[in-house]
Parts: structure tokens; C-alpha cells; sequence
């Protein structure tokens, strides 16, 4: 130490003895303030009035479609409530009888509450019928330490069960609550699913507590300091969605009546709001609203149907030919082609050793006609012209082998085959360009969702801007007032205006132009353009594919529809996107519904029914 | 013989602590025994039996030995201290990592212990002098250093014990009123800076003020003052810059008493149960508060309301009074070591205790914020019982041989 005069002197020990002497006499002081002083009234606080708090449920928030219209609602549910510390074990068999709860269920719930806390209120039966509720309360007196609160549970007022959309809660796993504590308690409900598990931060509020006096033996005497200490619930925010509930609710009606498996998408070219989004089978959404029993959860999990399976966002199929505008925009896109060149399309093509066969002879044709007519013949040998690299890059470009962004949860990239890929699939020089014939005619590795096809039949709409697709338009505050708008991204798929004007000429000869494939998705009044396919299913029958959307001038809907194992794409697929177009732009159908396909019984139906 | 154990054996440290490890256990098992936390006062019955044996080898240490390695152990600390915060966020949401007594808290306790004696070996080298901006610029950084690692792990309660043992050392080390209230100065602006303009305008009157007054010379002080301004303005840029969530997560490290269902409700409860306990107490397991009620943290953060409700102001005041004691002997043990290593050492363990105790005691009694932070010997945790008792071994230690230069 050169300077070191000052180390530990004597004058430098006096002042931190002081500092010491300071602190012991603030803290004596404060001792004795407390202690002493205000001994009286902090003893009376703690003899009779131990404080406690009480948690109070928030209201979630509620959801409305693109028109104001309630879609999903909030009713009570009631809880029955135990505080473990005081309640005595030989009420155990009245309890359990009146709970209609055996009574090792009811150990097992008293054992977890005491983890959680054994001098805090927690709920051993959720969602009891008023009945149930009402008996309970006749025997308060002496069923000591139980209560009951008021939830809430969803209610669905809307004509249309929108299950995959919507989405479901389920009480909170272990793991999450183990991650999410700081919030969430045993047994309460966290979406899991669709909008209620991507919202959730909104949705579900903020709790409130209540702060009561309990007297020593920890019964509740009354509120705390007048409540003046309480923090009251904050409602949840309300969504308001971009769905057309209505849409919606005929799209599955469409596909009920019809016993179709399958999905619809329906999108607005404009900003890439989801105006409907079906999946079938699905289930109501009303099962799931206050409390899943178990056995119900297991029922949908191993229902061979997959009722919880999202088909329009899950799903990866091959397109068909609703594909080949991609194979056609990248040969317009790069000048390989132009609208000029014919081919003769003689109903099949030889290549090496194999034949690939049309469905018709369409003579000759060019880009438009062969959309028109959906001429496999032209498009096996475009590919050979555009080349694997172009074609890849193209579907990209359209959105596909990339998921959407969609906000209502889990979805698929699906697949869009690359040199790299086969080349790890099949190995270097093992795969021909025979492979390429099917992806022309979208068959083979391709595997695209639904959902996917509508956003490229958005993009075809809008003359070339994938928007991201999103249920939620607004997020309302209810405590701020304030709408948050739901931002999405947008991109352009990099295609000239001029090809995408041909590929559109295409499309709409589909529909309107005799020779389309597509004449079924006609609406009355209205042009309106697409395209068919018929996905090829090596396990079964053909999955039916339609992508279009209408009116043609300043298209408003952009749809997709597929349905599995149900044949052709233009009669089965095709009627049904015209039909839900038709809905949609004139708020009602004008015509009489065409008779539905022969039924196939509805298992899940059944099942649903059973348990409800 | 008794001449011996007395010139030797540093009975009222020894006792002391004793006392304190008792009281705790007391404690422990009051705020337990019927909870679902059962098995706690038993472990905390083995660790107090591990933090005898550590206190003991702690206390026959050769002193040189302890010099030497100081530095080499800090070192490792940081290492592990480091490794700790990456592993940590990689298995982010499993949050035993963080919890108390997890391993996050663990190193963090003898990283305490570690800087302290790395602080010590650096003042007692004969060629360190505090009014060399060099040499105190590396007695700062090598107490800052774990002090940032915890602080990200975060660990606010701990980093503000790091800071308050700077103090009291450099102080006991020779450093000049100006230098500390130079650092005194730099982090009232770092703080006031999350509080808003006014506050820290405020805060910078005050700093200010502490510099003139201390000033040795004018130069000096315009730098510590531009220093403290700069430091302030950065944190807050810094702070702005910042993710929503990380914001909010600071400030309500800053202000607990925002969040609705946490420290608030707390301290209510606390301050209810101390002063239930009247003069002499509801008696032992009889505190109402302590058996019926619902504080989270009765038997860590909380504890002290155990002995404020069960024994009253008679056996509150009494462990105020062993704390008192056991700081008063540290300072002493300090000024009459001859090693200044050992004595610098000895103010730093002191240093740790005092703020321990006043940051609990005082959030329990309503009268500082709530700050997350164990009482000494008395809180449930393994590690810092360990650790704490270690330095009370280091005590006994320098005082066997404070005669030793």
C-alpha cells in the first residue's frame, strides 16, 4: 500500500461502527413503531381480520365477424371451490356424492389444490350443472372451507361451427403452467387451438383479487378494508374478425349436406382477410366450452375421421391441375413462350418409353385454350421447354413450400419438389425428366394445403400480391377503447402484369366459355374465373380440387376448395366454389341448391351426439 | 487453557452465528411444519450441519494460502457464473434455473464470498493505492464484473449486495470521501434514470451537490459530474431502446409494489404479523399470521415475520441485537488484524451481512422496497447458509490470526 494512512484507522472503524449503530436503530425503531406503537390495531387486524386474497376471473373477450355479428359469447360457469387447510376429511363422502365425483378423483383434486396452496380457495368440479350448485349451497354450513366462483365458458351463438377457425381451450397442461405461472393456476383454461390459443395474451384479461378478512380459523368474515385494496378483473379484448359468419356457416352446410371431407378457404383478394375457413369433419365447438371431460378429448384424438385435424391448413395433397398456372406463368414470365405458340394436342404424349394420357384430344392449342380446356398434352411439353429450375422457382414465387402466416395457428409449408430434393430423394442422376411430366399437371411430390390454394388463387385475383391471411381484422381494448389494427405482411409474387392477364384470360374461360372444365362454378350475373383438378390418389379415390374467384373485373372473394376422394375437381369441387361465391356477393343463393351427393353415414356426428 | 481458547478462538463470532442458525431453524420450522413445504426444515438441518464443517475449514484456512488462491477462484467464479447465464437461456422456461435456491442462485452466493477475497488480495498489495484512477478503476471492475453476470440472470437483490460491499471496503481501504462519492453519485444517476426526468434532475442536484461538497479538486469533480450525467443519459437510451417486455420487466424490479398480486399484499401481511406479535409474542408455533396465512415467502424473503409474530418485540429485538453484535465483531476483528488482506476481507464480509439485514428486515417491515434478498443464517436456502457461514469461519479465521502481518 503506498497510500495507506487511511487504512482501517481508527476514525474510519468510528464511522462504520456508526453506520451499524444507525441501522440497528432505525430497524429498533421501526420494531417498536409496529410492535408497540401499533400493536392494538395490527393485533385486532391479525386476531380477527387475516387478510386473504381472492382471485377474480376476468371476462374473456368476446369475437365478432366482418359484420358486427356475435360469433363467439361468454355465459357463467360455476365452479365448486375447497380450501384444503380447512376442510375436514370426513365431509369427503357427502362432498363426493354431491359432486357425483368418486371419491379418489376427489383426493387426488384436494392433494393438487394443497400444492398450489392449501389456505387459497381451489376448484375441484368445473362448470356443475345450477342444480348440482344449488344442493351444494343447502349444505355450506357444514361442508366447511367449500365455496363456489362464477366463470365463465364460451358460448357460440353463430349458425356455424367454425371449429378450426375459432379454435377451443382445454385446461392448462403442467408443463405450460409450469412455464407460466406467474398468471395461470391449476385448472384453468388456456386456448389450445386456432384463435383462443394464438389470442390468448388478448383474450383472456387480466385477473382481479378481491382481498376479504378471514377471522383466525381462516373463515372469511368479510371484504378487506372496504375493498379499498382490490384490483378489479380487466375484461379480455374483443376480436373482430375478418370471417363472414354467415359465409361461413353456409360453407359447412354445403359440405355437410354433401358429406364431403374436405376444406374451403375463402379469402378477400384485397388484403387477405379470411371471409370463410371450413374443415370437414369437424365438430361443435360447444363440447369444448367450459370443461373438456377426458374421455371426450380421447373420443376426438383416436376418431379415425381426425375431427380435430385442420384439413384446410394441415392437409398436403398434390393440386392437380389447379396447378398449372404456375407451369404457364413461369414459361410467359421468362419469354419461353408466348400466346402464339400452339401445340397439337393429339389425347396423349409419348416420352422415352411411357405414354402420358389426356383426357380428350383438344387439337390444337395455345397457353389460353390449354388453361381453358386444362390440356395436359401442351403442359407436359412446356416443362420440357421451362425446365425443372424455372418451374420450382415459380411455385415459390406463388407462396407454395413456405407456410402463409395465417394467425389461426398450425399450418403446413407443404412441398414444392427442387432438383435438391429429388436428387436427396431418389439420389444424383437417378430421377429423369419424366418425373417432370406429372409435376406439370401438378401430380407426383407437389403437396400444397388449402389454404395455400387460396392464396394463390388471391394472388391470380389481385393481380399478383400474396397477402398474409388473417381471421382478425381488430383487436378491440375494452379498458382503452382503442381498435389495434392486426397488421399482415404483403408481398409480390414478381410476375409481369401481362402474364398475369393471360393466365386470368384462362381462368376465366374455365368458368364462362363452353370447352371449360369449370362451367359448374358459374354464377348467375356475375363472370367469375378458375381453374379444376383432380388430384390422383394412389390409396383411393381422386381428391377434387377448385381455386377461382369472382366478379372477374374487381374480384372480391378469392376461394379454394378441396375435397377428399370425391372424384372430379370440376363437378364436385367447382359447384361448390360457385355456389359459396354467390353467397358471398349476394348475401343470399338465387337459385334452387343442387341435390346433394349420395350420403355417406357421419360417424362423428354420432359420437358428438352421444357424448352431448 | 482459557487464555488460549480466548486468544485464539473467536468465541463470540462462533456464538453468535450459532445463535443466529437457530433462530433460523426455529424459524423455518414454524413457517413449515403444517405447510406443504414438509422435508424443508429437515434440509435445512443438514445444510446447517454442512455449514458448520465448511465454517470450520474455513476458520484453519492458512491465511497466505487464502490470498494466493483469491484470485485464481474468482476467476473460475466468473466462469461459472458465466456459464450458468448461457446455459440458463438456453434452457429458458424451466425456470428451477432461476428459482430460489435453484442453480442459478447458487453460484451467485459463494460468488460473494469469492470477490470479496479477490478485492481484499487486490487493495493489500503493496503497490495498489486507491488515488490511482488505475488501480481503482480494477478494484471497481472486479467487483462490477460478477455484479453484471448476476444481474442478467437477474438477479437485482444480489447485484445490490455486490455494490453495497464495495463501499464499505474501499472506504476501510483508504479511499477518499470524493472517490466514493464520485461512485455513489454514478449509480444514484444510473437508477434515477429509470424514474423519469424529474427524479433524475433531482438525483443529479443531489450528486452534485455530494461532489462539491467532497470536491479535492474542481477538475476532478467536473469530470465525476460529467461522468455521473453521461452514465444517467446512457441508461436511459439504453432503456428505450429496449424490447417492451424487458422494459417492463425492469420496472417492475424497480417498483414491486405495481404488481397487483405480489409484494404489496406482501408486505401487508408482514407488517401485520410483526406487529401482531405485540411485546412478548403469541408463543411459539401460535403466531396466526404465520400459520394461517398466506405469504409465499414466509420461509425465505419473509422469515423474519416468524420471530416478529411468535416472539414478539423481546425476541425480535433480540435478533437485531445478535446482528448488531455479529457486525460490530467484524469491524472489530478488521481494525485490529494486522493483514491487511484479512482486514479489507473482514469489512467486506460485514459489508454482505449488514446489507442482507437491512434490505430484509427493513422490506419486512415495510420501510425499503421490496427487494428479494434472504436474511442471513435465518432464511431457508441451502447455499447461502453455506456461504454465509463460510464467512463467518473466514471471521474466526483472520481473528485467530490477527496479529499475523
Amino acid at each position: 500500500m503506498i497510500y495507506d494512512e487511511h487504512f482501517g484507522s481508527p476514525q474510519r472503524r468510528r464511522v462504520l461502527t456508526a453506520a451499524v449503530l444507525v441501522i440497528f436503530g432505525v430497524l429498533l425503531l421501526r420494531l417498536y413503531q409496529l410492535q408497540l406503537l401499533y400493536h392494538g390495531e395490527l393485533d385486532k387486524k391479525s386476531e380477527e381480520n387475516s387478510v386473504r386474497a381472492l382471485i377474480r376471473e376476468p371476462i374473456r373477450g368476446y369475437m365478432f365477424d366482418r359484420n358486427g355479428e356475435l360469433v363467439v359469447d361468454v355465459g357463467p360457469a360455476y365452479a365448486i371451490t375447497l380450501i384444503p387447510f380447512e376442510f375436514d376429511k370426513p365431509g369427503g363422502g357427502l362432498l363426493s356424492s354431491l359432486l357425483k365425483m368418486d371419491s379418489l378423483t376427489l383426493e387426488e383434486r384436494i392433494a393438487r389444490g394443497r400444492i398450489y396452496s392449501p389456505f387459497l380457495p381451489s376448484r375441484i368440479k368445473r362448470d356443475v350443472d345450477i342444480r348440482t350448485l344449488a344442493t351444494i349451497e343447502e349444505y355450506l354450513p357444514i361442508l366447511r372451507g367449500i365455496s363456489y366462483e362464477i366463470e365463465s365458458k364460451r358460448v357460440y351463438p353463430a349458425r356455424a361451427f367454425a371449429t378450426h377457425l375459432l379454435g377451443y381451450r382445454r385446461e392448462i397442461s403442467d408443463a405450460q403452467l409450469a412455464q407460466f405461472s406467474d398468471y395461470y393456476r391449476q385448472g384453468d383454461l388456456v386456448g389450445i387451438a386456432g384463435l383462443e390459443a394464438r389470442y390468448e395474451p388478448y383474450l383472456r384479461g387480466e385477473k382481479g383479487y378481491e382481498f376479504v378478512s378471514v377471522n383466525a380459523r381462516g373463515q372469511i368474515i368479510g371484504s378487506f378494508e372496504d375493498g379499498k385494496r382490490d384490483v378489479p378483473a380487466r375484461e379480455g379484448c374483443d376480436l373482430l374478425l375478418n370471417v363472414d359468419i354467415g359465409l361461413q356457416a353456409f360453407a359447412e352446410s354445403l359440405m355437410t349436406r354433401n358429406a364431403y371431407t374436405g376444406a374451403i378457404v375463402a379469402l378477400d383478394p384485397s388484403d387477405g382477410g379470411i371471409l370463410a375457413l371450413v374443415s370437414k369433419p369437424d365438430f361443435d365447438p360447444s363440447i369444448l366450452s367450459g370443461v373438456t371431460p377426458a374421455e371426450l378429448w380421447s373420443q376426438l384424438q383416436s376418431d379415425t375421421a381426425k375431427p380435430l385435424f385442420n384439413r384446410a391448413t394441415l392437409t398436403r395433397y398434390p393440386p392437380g391441375s389447379t396447378f398449372k398456372m404456375v407451369l404457364a406463368a413461369a414459361a410467359l414470365q421468362e419469354g419461353i413462350i408466348d400466346e402464339q405458340y400452339r401445340i397439337r394436342c393429339t389425347g396423349a404424349y409419348r416420352f422415352g418409353d411411357r405414354t402420358f394420357k389426356d383426357l380428350h384430344v383438344h387439337g390444337s392449342v395455345n397457353i389460353i385454350e390449354a388453361i381453358q380446356k386444362s390440356c395436359n398434352v401442351f403442359f407436359y411439353q412446356l416443362i420440357l421447354k421451362v425446365g425443372f429450375e424455372k418451374w420450382t422457382e415459380c411455385g415459390r414465387r406463388f407462396g407454395f413450400g413456405r407456410i402463409t402466416g395465417i394467425d389461426t395457428g398450425e399450418e403446413t409449408a407443404g412441398l414444392i419438389p427442387s432438383t435438391a430434393y429429388y436428387d436427396s430423394r431418389y439420389g444424383k442422376g437417378k430421377w429423369t425428366q419424366g418425373n417432370l411430366l406429372s409435376l406439370a399437371i401438378g401430380q407426383g411430390e407437389v403437396g400444397v394445403s388449402p389454404l395455400q390454394m387460396a392464396r394463390y388463387a388471391m394472388a391470380l385475383a389481385n393481380g399478383g400480391t400474396l397477402h398474409q391471411p388473417q381471421a382478425v381484422r381488430f383487436i378491440r381494448n375494452k379498458r382503452t377503447n382503442k381498435l389495434e389494427e392486426v397488421s399482415h405482411d404483403s408481398s409480390s409474387v414478381g410476375i409481369f402484369p401481362e402474364v398475369i392477364a393471360l393466365l386470368r384470360e384462362g381462368m376465366r374461360r374455365v368458368v364462362q366459355e363452353p370447352g371449360g372444365t369449370g362451367g359448374l362454378a358459374r354464377i348467375p350475373g356475375t363472370i367469375s374465373a378458375g381453374k379444376t383438378g383432380t388430384a390422383e390418389n394412389p390409396h383411393g379415390e381422386d381428391h377434387a380440387w377448385y381455386v377461382g374467384f369472382a366478379p372477374f373485373d374487381n374480384p372480391k372473394i378469392a376461394i379454394a376448395v378441396m375435397l377428399e376422394n370425391s372424384g372430379f375437381g370440376g363437378s364436385k369441387a367447382a359447384p361448390l366454389a360457385g355456389l359459396v361465391m354467390e353467397k358471398y356477393l349476394y348475401g343470399q343463393l338465387r337459385r334452387a341448391l343442387p341435390r346433394p351427393a349420395p350420403t355417406k353415414p357421419d360417424a362423428l356426428k354420432a359420437i358428438t351426439q352421444a357424448v352431448r | 487453557m482459557t487464555n488460549y481458547l480466548k486468544e485464539y478462538f473467536d468465541y463470540k463470532a462462533f456464538l453468535l452465528c450459532l445463535a443466529l442458525v437457530a433462530v433460523g431453524l426455529l424459524s423455518v420450522y414454524s413457517a413449515t411444519f403444517d405447510v406443504g413445504a414438509a422435508g424443508a426444515f429437515e434440509k435445512q438441518v443438514v445444510w446447517a450441519g454442512v455449514g458448520l464443517l465448511s465454517m470450520l475449514i474455513a476458520a484453519l484456512f492458512p491465511i497466505r494460502a487464502l490470498q494466493r488462491i483469491a484470485f485464481p477462484t474468482y476467476i473460475v467464479t466468473l466462469g461459472i457464473l458465466l456459464v450458468v447465464l448461457v446455459v440458463g437461456k438456453t434452457i429458458s422456461g424451466s425456470k428451477s434455473w432461476f428459482g430460489v435456491g435453484g442453480l442459478g442462485g447458487q453460484p451467485s452466493e459463494f460468488a460473494k464470498v469469492a470477490t470479496i477475497l479477490a478485492l481484499a488480495a487486490f487493495l493489500a498489495r503493496t503497490t495498489t493505492s486507491l488515488s490511482n484512477v488505475k488501480h481503482l478503476l480494477i478494484a471497481i471492475g472486479i467487483v462490477v464484473a460478477p455484479m453484471i453476470l448476476i444481474l442478467a440472470q437477474p438477479d437485482l437483490g444480489t447485484t445490490v449486495v455486490f455494490f453495497a460491499m464495495l463501499l464499505p471496503v474501499l472506504y476501510w481501504a483508504g479511499a477518499s470521501n470524493f472517490i466514493l462519492a464520485a461512485i455513489i453519485a454514478a449509480v444514484l444517476s444510473a437508477a434515477a434514470a429509470l424514474f423519469g426526468t424529474l427524479t433524475f434532475l433531482i438525483t443529479l442536484v443531489i450528486a452534485g451537490a455530494l461532489l462539491y461538497l467532497t470536491r479535492q479538486n474542481r477538475f476532478a469533480a467536473a469530470v465525476a459530474f460529467a461522468l455521473t450525467l453521461a452514465i444517467g443519459l446512457s441508461v436511459q437510451a439504453v432503456y428505450e431502446r429496449l424490447p417492451a417486455y424487458q422494459q417492463k420487466r425492469i420496472s417492475s424490479f424497480l417498483n414491486p409494489e405495481l404488481d397487483p398480486k405480489g409484494a404489496g399484499y406482501n408486505v401487508l401481511q408482514s407488517k401485520v404479523a410483526i406487529g401482531s406479535g405485540g411485546f412478548f409474542g403469541k408463543g411459539y408455533l401460535q403466531g396466526t399470521q404465520t400459520q394461517l396465512n398466506f405469504i409465499p415467502e414466509q420461509w425465505t424473503d419473509f422469515i423474519f415475520c416468524v420471530p416478529g409474530e411468535e416472539f414478539g418485540f423481546l425476541g425480535a429485538s433480540i435478533v437485531l441485537t445478535l446482528f448488531a453484535g455479529l457486525l460490530l465483531h467484524g469491524i472489530k476483528v478488521a481494525y485490529l488484524s494486522k493483514n491487511r488482506f484479512a482486514s479489507a476481507a473482514a469489512i467486506g464480509v460485514t459489508g454482505i451481512f449488514a446489507i442482507h439485514m437491512l434490505i430484509n428486515i427493513g422490506m419486512s417491515m415495510g420501510l425499503l422496497p421490496v427487494i428479494g434478498i434472504p436474511l442471513p443464517f435465518v432464511s431457508y436456502g441451502g447455499s447461502a447458509l453455506i456461504a454465509n457461514m463460510v464467512m463467518v469461519g473466514l471471521l474466526m479465521n483472520f481473528y485467530a490470526n490477527r496479529k499475523e502481518h
